[in-house]
């Protein structure tokens, strides 16, 4: 096959790859062609007809958008009977549309202060429809200037709009049915929470017999109101409110790094998310998060200035004053008795700025970033790799033959990582193994879900690897070539028999022999390591052993082959290449390596201290325990209420004295002897890596409003400062960029000025043509660099163990057996609690509350017929779960052999999970959803609630 | 399947009224005698849709063997069409709502088919299926509101030379008037009645 042939749209010869549709083939050579059912990335569908085109010695005006490209073919994309076509196909759909804006004779003329036609104040929207000028029906319309035949009435469908769901309204008497929705929601996101319902002139979107999003399987991800070209499908918030610039940055909510284009209005409200269509970590798509949890940006609720802490309350005061009163209280407090926690939407250039004043003018190791709950999926690659990251990019995931997804909630916290794996797999080019005790959306998918007790993981992949051995399935060429510590490593697994295994772990040994032929015999596969069903201290062996495992079967540094670390924090991957952690130093340099240590000394002029410091929960139990005196907080994170750092409060009250920068009022700043007003995400500048190790330029995207507040690189330095600590005089993130590009050997060859250059060639249409909002906001896509960052010009990673193998081979370690997690007597069971959007056969009732809707469902607690009897419970009892923290988990009791010995399941949906956060008052309800990681629990009869007909 | 059943109204008016306003307004089954479980329900819509003789399995056959059974769709028997074929449930409710055929609510008692090809308009079928639909409290085809009756409109029974034709509870019935619709109907209804 030819990989370029030419052809000819409208006189212009066009060079163009076969397999493209011709309107695809005109659209990259920046010719027009009008369409409305098309969308870049989605299958040919061929449904508005507004593509039509002629070509020479063809009959007929075919659809441009399904009629594949040949050699020399000549297209007229201007020809009469091709405009005739779309003249009618455009005089119908306004038929039916309800046009308005079209029609309006002021529709050019309003301008602020003007009072509308519809009684309404013109301030910056107009009032005919929620798509905010961004209407590709509307646009297409005006661009072909044509003559409107029907009369200027249309035929108005009369349906209730939708409103009552989380994040979407939808109007379905603005729709056209062109199915891109349903379409993104199928192809993109692999739900089909949505489809097309009735035929002919009734046919319609919608869900089956009409059911709220909330149990037709919908993911909240937002990417049917991101393609739809007119106002039927709009995000609830801010639905009326009309950008008046768009500025493209990088969710925080999550790893993976999403670039976004955010809609900004004329008073420095961001009102809209919309993912960038070609950005490499997101290719188009975002998730619920992402899209609708951007909101606290605009809260009001914020710090507005400095506090002191006098007299007992907080008061305000100048910067002067607040910098000086926290540079006295940590003064006295240097060295093991003074800790710092940052959080996950800090900047690299604001942890690595933290960790320098912990360490030069605190003289402390004590710090941390409070998402990192699990160091030890990292540690464990650090320990083989040499990185404390993974190996292998997003999107390769959609080329590998098999996924393995360990103990991680992808579709909740990772939400996009999630997608390529179930597109691959509903095309039936991938198989996955998932291992968790919980149900996840992504059992739906699995070919082989393994439900290990919980705390288990490192056993069970230990007896993958094992079993990988025994089976002859490892790939002793690539071994030799590229890893050492093979003998001792194999040697150590002789305890990990497939019957030791299964009796430890609840898994049947011929699952596992399946599991470990599938996982090394299907050719490239990606391992994806999260540890919510960890246990602490067991994480770093499970991820040695996936290390181990990965490098066994040859499936590291190939293309779809690779280990990626599924932790939560956004910029996590951040914290660590900035040695914020208590062991290491920038650039992955241990503490307690003197020859590191004298690098960094010399960069920085100021000692380092050797011992290792104290991290996450370590920290909050050191203040309890009254060694840990003084600490530095920045921002606020759910792990702070949710426990999994221990009594963080307790551990506050203990303190002489707190430090807090942050945008809302929490309870450490009720603590606090000084708050500082910080910037949220969104007015900073700076740099995230995500979780590709792809280091990516932040932007400022709104300025603060009504705001004395400054980003957490400026406070922590004013502090470091105020204390007269020299090296933090950077006038600027940029400049503190530079500073990490020398002490960071990975980043190397990062500067801010280079990141605003590296940037994807997309084609820019005049600003006049029709196009989707996605296709309009694409053209400057900033790629980011990925470290270790390629020099400037050449490709990424040209070999692919560049940045994976730091000492040349993987270092494979000896395993150890952790025996699983006894229990107490008190909470002797695990409670496996999951989330999925829909369970078949298990259909929730939705009930309208106000104007919303709300998840009413009898949840059920699944056990084993042993720990049922154990219990003295009987199918169908009424009966609550207590966890360790205090949770209370009601429903009914249902036995079945699936579950393992020592599980409670439950599985609830995601709907619940989208009301509870789209109803929250918490200015940001995102950043306190609570994880579900499997916690001790008892199961009792539910005294309270008689039940009825149980 | 049962011939006169199958190759029902197909007026997409008519069409629209039925599974229309369902699936836009949820769907709200009338009581028509004891209603079974939907546990029930959903356990003779797996088996029929598991003993299908056809070879080829779709959702289609699969929604058609399910309202053989059932007599309408209610929602667990297309969950479990969407099961068997591995496609989502509003997949299945795609090709569900494609169809006038396919009801989702529970029929009533009695079924009256009201032939409206071309032979019986001729012969005026015109007149009956309004005097029926007047004599029954309807606006057009639907079910009463006591949930005895079902008005269909046939495109064709099949028997033009003894239009205009009817079918009662599929028994076809020809040389009809409005008077003998009337008076067979309400034959129909009290037979149900003695009981």
């Amino acid at each position: 096959m030819a990989d370029e042939i030419t052809i000819t749209i409208d006189g212009q010869e066009v060079k163009t790859a076969p397999g493209k549709m011709v309107v695809q083939a005109a659209n990259d050579a920046g010719i027009y062609v009008p369409y409305l059912c098309y969308h870049p990335g989605m299958k040919p569908y061929g449904a508005c007809r507004m593509c039509v085109v002629e070509i020479e010695g063809q009959r007929g005006t075919p659809a441009s958008c399904t009629l594949p490209v040949r050699d020399g073919m000549v297209v007229n994309t201007k020809a009469e009977e091709a405009a005739k076509v779309r003249d009618t196909t455009l005089d119908l759909l306004l038929s039916e549309h309800p046009h308005g804006c079209l029609t309006c004779h002021r529709v050019d003329l309003c301008g602020p202060q003007d009072v509308c036609l519809r009684n309404v104040d013109v301030v910056d929207r107009c009032v005919t429809c929620p798509k905010n000028e961004r209407c590709e029906l509307k646009d297409t319309t005006r661009f072909h200037a044509q003559e409107l035949v029907s009369p200027l009435t249309y035929q108005y469908r009369n349906l209730q709009v939708e409103t009552k769901d989380p994040f979407y309204d939808r109007d379905y008497n603005l729709c056209i049915v062109c199915a891109r929705c349903t379409r993104a929601c199928d192809e993109l996101r692999g739900d089909v929470a949505i489809g097309m319902t009735e035929r002919a002139g009734q046919t319609l979107v919608g869900t089956v017999m009409g059911d709220s999003l909330l149990e037709s399987g919908c993911e909240f991800c937002g990417a049917c109101i991101d393609v739809c070209p007119v106002g039927a499908l709009t995000e609830s918030a801010h639905k009326w409110e009309r950008p008046s610039r768009t500025e493209q940055s990088v969710c925080a909510e999550c790893p993976v790094g999403c670039t976004m284009t955010y809609e900004v209005n004329h008073w420095e409200r961001v009102v809209r998310a919309v993912p960038e269509l070609n950005a490499p970590a997101n290719r188009g798509q975002a998730c619920f998060k992402g899209k609708f949890g951007f909101n606290y940006v605009n809260d009001k609720r914020r710090i507005k200035k400095p506090l002191l802490r006098r007299g007992g309350a907080l008061v305000e005061a100048t910067w002067e004053e607040a910098f000086a009163a926290a540079a006295a209280g940590l003064a006295g407090r240097r060295g093991a008795a003074f800790a710092l926690m940052a959080n996950p939407r800090n900047t690299n250039e604001e942890l690595y700025a933290a960790q320098k004043f912990a360490r030069t003018a605190m003289g402390s190791n004590n710090v941390d970033v409070a998402s990192n709950d699990r160091p030890g999926i990292v540690e464990g690659l650090q320990d083989v790799f040499g990185y404390f990251a993974g190996t292998m990019t997003a999107w390769e995931l959609e080329e590998s033959a098999v996924a393995m997804v360990v103990s991680a909630n992808l579709t909740e916290e990772q939400n996009v990582l999630a997608v390529p794996i179930k597109r691959a797999v509903r095309a039936g080019t991938q198989r996955l193994i998932v291992v968790d005790s919980r149900e996840t959306e992504l059992t739906r998918y699995a070919s082989v879900w393994l439900r290990p007790y919980p705390g288990t993981d490192p056993v069970l992949l230990g007896g993958l690897l094992r079993a990988a051995l025994d089976n002859g399935l490892t790939d002793a060429a690539f071994v030799s070539a590229h890893a050492e510590g093979w003998d001792d490593m194999a040697a150590s697994l002789e305890p990990f028999t497939l019957d030791a295994v299964a009796a430890e772990t609840g898994v049947p040994a011929e699952r596992i022999t399946e599991a470990a032929r599938l996982y090394a015999g299907a050719g490239p596969a990606a391992l994806l390591l999260g540890g919510d069903s960890s246990v602490g201290g067991t994480r770093r062996t499970t991820s040695r052993i996936a290390a181990a495992l990965a490098v066994a079967t040859g499936n590291v540094g190939k293309r779809g082959a690779g280990v990626l670390p599924i932790y939560h924090g956004a910029n996590d991957q951040g914290a660590w290449d900035m040695g914020l952690w208590p062991s290491s130093l920038p650039g992955h340099r241990f503490a307690a390596d003197a020859a590191a240590r004298e690098e960094i000394e010399a960069l920085w002029g100021a000692p380092v201290p050797a011992e290792q410091g104290a991290g996450n929960r370590r920290i909050f139990d050191e203040a309890r325990a009254g060694r840990i005196k003084a600490m530095v907080m920045l921002g606020d994170h759910v792990h702070y209420e949710d426990g999994s750092l221990g009594d963080v409060a307790g551990a506050l009250d203990a303190l002489d004295f707190l430090v807090v920068s942050g945008a809302f009022a929490s309870a450490a700043t009720e603590r606090a002897d000084v708050v500082f007003p910080a910037e949220v995400w969104a007015e900073k500048t700076g740099t995230y890596t995500n979780i590709e190790r792809r280091v990516q330029p932040l932007r400022k995207v709104v300025k603060s409003r009504g705001v004395d507040a400054r980003s957490d690189l400026e406070i922590v330095a004013g502090v470091a400062q105020a204390m007269g600590a020299d090296g933090f005089a950077w006038d600027g993130p940029e400049a503190a960029l530079e500073e990490i590009a020398r002490a960071v050997p990975e980043y190397a060859g990062i500067t801010a000025e280079r990141l605003l250059r590296e940037r994807l060639d997309v084609p820019a249409f005049p600003a006049d043509e029709p196009q989707p909002t996605q296709v309009a906001y694409t053209g400057n896509v900033l790629t980011g660099l990925r470290w270790p960052v390629p020099p400037e010009g050449a490709a990424e990673e040209p070999d692919p163990f560049a940045g994976i193998l730091r000492y040349g081979k993987a270092r494979l370690q000896p395993v150890a057996w952790h025996p699983r997690p006894r229990r107490s007597a008190e909470r002797p069971l695990a409670l496996a609690h999951g989330r999925v959007l829909i369970q078949p056969g298990r259909k929730p009732d939705i009930v309208a509350e106000g104007k919303r809707n709300r998840v009413e469902r009898e949840e059920r607690l699944a056990l084993h017929p042993s720990d049922a009897a154990d219990a003295g419970l009987r199918e169908g009892d009424a009966a609550v779960a207590v966890t360790e923290a205090g949770d209370e988990r009601r429903g009914v009791v249902e036995i079945s052999d699936a579950v393992p010995v020592g599980v409670i399941s439950l599985t609830t949906l995601f709907g619940a999970l989208a009301v509870e956060v789209d109803a929250s008052d918490r200015p940001d309800p995102m950043n306190h959803i609570e994880r579900l990681n499997a916690a001790p629990a008892r199961i009792v009869r539910a005294e309270a609630q008689p039940t009825e007909g149980a | 399947m049962s011939g006169g059943e199958s190759w029902g109204a197909a007026h997409p008016a008519a069409g629209a009224a039925m599974s229309g306003g369902e699936s836009r307004g949820g769907a709200a089954h009338p009581a028509a005698g004891a209603a079974p479980s939907g546990a029930e329900l959903r356990e003779r819509a797996r088996r029929a849709i598991a003993e299908q003789p056809g070879k080829t399995v779709t959702v289609l056959s699969s929604l058609l063997a399910a309202q053989d059974e059932l007599h309408y769709l209610p929602f667990e028997a297309i969950e479990e069409a969407a099961m068997s074929a591995g496609a989502s449930v509003n997949e299945a409710w795609g090709v569900a709502s494609f169809y006038p055929n396919f009801r989702f609510t529970p029929p009533a008692r009695h079924s009256v088919e009201v032939c409206w090809g071309p032979t019986c308009h001729v012969l005026g079928a015109q007149p009956i299926l309004q005097g029926l639909a007047r004599h029954l409290g309807l606006d057009g085809e639907g079910d009463t509101e006591d949930g005895s009756v079902s008005l269909k409109f046939n495109t064709c029974l099949g028997v033009c030379p003894h239009a205009p034709a009817m079918s009662f509870d599929h028994q076809l019935a020809g040389r009809m008037s409005l008077d003998a619709a009337v008076s067979r109907l309400e034959r129909v209804r009290s037979g149900e009645q003695g009981a």
